[in-house]
């Protein structure tokens, strides 16, 4: 996102701002610069760059748009292309990455209670080794494909690394329940390590009296099935695969906490990750990147933003149960404008986080302060600072000159949705549209739709670059040319100086796995 | 590697008239038999020596194909020379080369160095297009010409290097504002120290450009890169 985070907070925040104690940079934090990184900077691997080919990919004044030249590097045909912004930052802070995942039983996940303690080796590669029992022959693993990308801020550290590892994450999330959704035919076990549950699922609801009785047969008697106490709740399949990948971007997220004591893991991001497994695609998204599946000319939304608009009652909730958190500088309220002084005592429209309306309240000391979501659409700020509400990251990120952390108000909890492949027979056009906000800031849904259905019938349906060729021009369609007066795109609308990146994954594909 | 400057070029022209493979020539000292359709844009990179002083040479491989040419377009602008190149046995892409000049004076800064390169020398049996129709377009439009072929590497060094002295003079001449990389000339590491200062505006020129941040939030507290 172009300028997500704000390191000016500049003069509104002057007066308030000016007497606390500043440190230099708010941005940098815990002196990271001096630490080795973590993983150098780069393009996706997939692209197979070399250092004079990224150094290229930098030319801010042609803003090339680079592409996938080998079609076999991912799965599904799948297309790719990307460009650099025109100047905010050195690099291109957005960052891709896009594996086949080989998802294996870890010892002990399933017949008992996993080990949780045991699962944190996170700075090995958590794939299992060294932990392989006997079990091993029976257990045959599932493999599945991660797409993933990420819109760094403030530095490309954390996009970096999240674009390396947040897939070794995802896989040891599913180790633990690999065997359970393999074994479609029968519920998620409620309790791991219970003798498996052969009654149909409905039989299992007891009546009122019954579950008030505590249930029938005799509880502790020898041979007699467990009792249950209660209604339970029937938790399907796909329901643990979106709990695995909200494990996943936490577990994440807490590595990059942990290592940023070792490493310089600068800024934070945004992250979108597709997960195909067992004909399902799992999108998830935290940040303000989106998926959109283009079928037979209609649009799917396949993931939602997350703003200080979108998420302002979250934040305002958050603010209002800890106070300390807005560091006296700050309020939580809504107001149209900010609050002058001469209007202390006069009743002014505002909002709490209970409402989506508005309502007058009187004006007190309080209100002058700086508010804790201001600014509209794109402009929107946290605390003045920044501009997306998930993501990955941001540990460090202060509210400029002050010690007031914006990582509290992050989460780096992603929206998963689903969507079932064999329920359509998908045609060669029917594809998935992932990308970053360089592209979704100048392009609506409905265009970037209009663009594709136009592009692919045109394209030799053999034609093995024809998802990269969309994915290029959906890209030369956002970035534009450089006229006198900047960046344009058509009908003179301005283009987007933003890092832009984008995927186009063809469905078709999913259904021949099935 | 540190290098004194660094230039960039572009190499346009119809499709299948060899750019890639001219690239490939100067760069790997390789030929490809099989036309690999440029789809969009590909980079290469060599160190040359001129004057003493060495020079890296980026270049940008564009698509000839017409479908790509709103892209390939965008791509003059920021390059210091120009590789322009036809087919000397196919007399179509001779023909069009008035489109191709008219479209890189139009995009490209009005200083870049414009090398006219006749392809396939060494097809001289299949040939089209008379070496002198070549040099003739070439004078009469102000460019340098060679014949190359990038299957013998005939002349496929000199073209590459005789741009790059005609634009290291344009450098001595005082012709490019080597402060400017809108000119496709930067320099070296070791000399940039000279010329911080104008680097420093022209990050902010950069930054400008990016548009309006944030409204109401001005940026004159910023500590910023200044
Ligand atoms: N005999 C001969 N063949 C050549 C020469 N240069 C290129 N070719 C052949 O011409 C064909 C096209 O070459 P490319 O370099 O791929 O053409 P291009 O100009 O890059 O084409 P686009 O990428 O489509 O714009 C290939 O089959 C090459 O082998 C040459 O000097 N001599
Ligand atoms: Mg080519």
């Amino acid at each position: 996102m172009l300028t997500r985070v704000k390191s000016a907070v500049a003069n509104f925040m002057g007066g308030i701002m000016a007497g606390s104690s500043g440190s230099e940079h708010s941005g940098g934090g815990c002196g990271g610069s001096d630490l080795p990184l973590r993983f150098p900077y780069g393009r996706p691997e997939f692209l197979g760059l070399s250092q004079d080919e990224v150094e290229c990919s930098a030319d801010h004044i042609a803003r090339p748009i680079l592409i996938l030249k080998e079609t076999r590097r991912l799965p599904w045909a799948t297309g790719y292309a990307e460009v650099i912004n025109a100047g905010k930052s050195t690099h291109n802070e957005d960052q891709a990455s896009c594996e086949v995942l080989t998802v294996k039983k870890k010892a002990g996940a399933i017949t008992s209670t996993p080990n949780r303690n045991s699962a944190k080796r996170r700075s090995s590669l958590p794939n299992g080794e060294g932990l392989q029992l006997k079990e091993n022959s029976e257990s045959e693993g599932i493999s599945c494909h991660y797409w993933s990308l990420f819109d760094g801020h403030a530095g490309s550290g954390a996009a970096v690394v999240a674009s390396r590892l947040l897939q070794h994450h995802v896989t040891e999330q599913l180790q633990d329940i690999v065997e359970i959704l393999k074994n479609s035919a029968v519920l998620p076990p409620t309790c791991l390590g219970e003798e498996p549950d052969h009654t149909p699922a409905n039989s299992r609801t007891l009546t009122r009296a019954a579950s008030l009785r505590g249930g029938v047969g005799a509880p502790g008697s020898p041979g007699t099935p467990p009792t249950r106490f209660f209604t339970e709740k029937k938790i399907p399949h796909e329901c643990l695969v979106i709990g695995a990948l909200e494990s996943a971007f936490k577990e994440m997220d807490l590595q990059i906490e942990r290592e940023r004591s070792l490493y310089n893991i600068s800024g934070g991001c945004t992250a979108l990750i597709v997960v195909c497994l067992l004909g399902k695609l799992y999108v998830a998204n935290a940040g303000d990147s989106r998926a959109i599946i283009v079928r037979n000319g209609e649009i799917i939304p396949m993931s939602s933003e997350f703003t200080p608009e979108t998420e302002r009652q979250r934040l305002q909730y958050l603010a209002f149960m800890q106070p300390h958190l807005l560091g006296n500088e700050f309020t939580h309220l809504e107001f149209p404008r900010r609050v002058q002084r001469k209007e202390l005592g006069k009743k002014m429209l505002y909002r709490d986080f209970n409402m989506t309306g508005w309502a007058y309240k009187t004006i007190e000391d309080d209100d002058l302060k700086f508010p804790l979501i201001y600014g509209e659409g794109k402009k929107a700020r946290v605390m003045a600072t920044i501009g997306v509400t998930r993501g990955l990251g941001d540990h460090d990120l202060k509210v400029h000159d002050s010690n007031i952390y914006i990582k509290p108000f992050l989460s780096s909890a992603p929206e998963v949705r689903v969507y079932d492949l064999s329920k359509y027979e998908h045609g060669a056009d029917d594809v998935l549209i992932l990308a970053t906000d360089g592209l979704w800031d100048v392009l609506s849904n409905e265009e970037v739709a209009e663009a594709i259905t136009q592009f692919l019938p045109n394209c030799d349906p053999d034609d093995p670059h024809r998802y990269t060729l969309a994915a290029q021009d959906l890209v030369m369609r956002a970035r534009g040319v450089l006229k006198d007066r900047g960046w344009r795109i058509s009908n003179d609308r301005l283009g987007s100086g933003d890092d832009i990146s984008v995927y186009v994954i063809p469905l078709i594909h999913g259904n021949k796995l099935s | 590697m540190a290098y004194a400057y660094l230039f960039k070029y572009i190499i346009i022209g119809d499709t299948g008239v060899g750019k890639s493979c001219l690239l490939l020539q100067f760069t790997d000292k390789r030929f490809q038999p099989v036309h690999d359709l440029t789809i969009g844009v590909e980079f290469g990179a060599r160190m040359i020596t001129i004057d003493g002083k060495q020079i890296k040479l980026q270049i940008w491989d564009t698509a000839g194909q017409e479908s790509f040419r709103s892209i390939t377009r965008s791509y003059y602008r920021g390059a210091a020379g120009a590789l322009l190149v036809y087919d000397i046995t196919r007399r179509d892409t001779f023909n069009h080369l008035t489109t191709w000049l008219e479209d890189a004076r139009q995009h490209s800064n009005s200083n870049m160095v414009i090398m006219l390169i006749g392809n396939k020398s060494d097809l001289e049996s299949r040939r089209e297009v008379k070496k002198e129709e070549g040099e003739a377009f070439a004078r009469e439009h102000g460019l340098i010409f060679m014949e190359t072929s990038a299957k013998t590497a005939s002349n496929v060094e000199e073209a590459f290097i005789n741009t790059a002295k005609e634009i290291y003079e344009k450098i001595q001449e005082g012709v490019f504002d080597i402060n400017n990389e809108a000119n496709g000339i930067k320099i070296g590491p070791q000399h940039a120290a000279t010329n911080a200062t104008h680097a420093g505006s022209l990050f902010l020129r950069l930054a400008a450009q990016t548009g309006p941040l944030a409204h109401s939030l001005t940026l004159s507290s910023c500590p910023a890169e200044t």
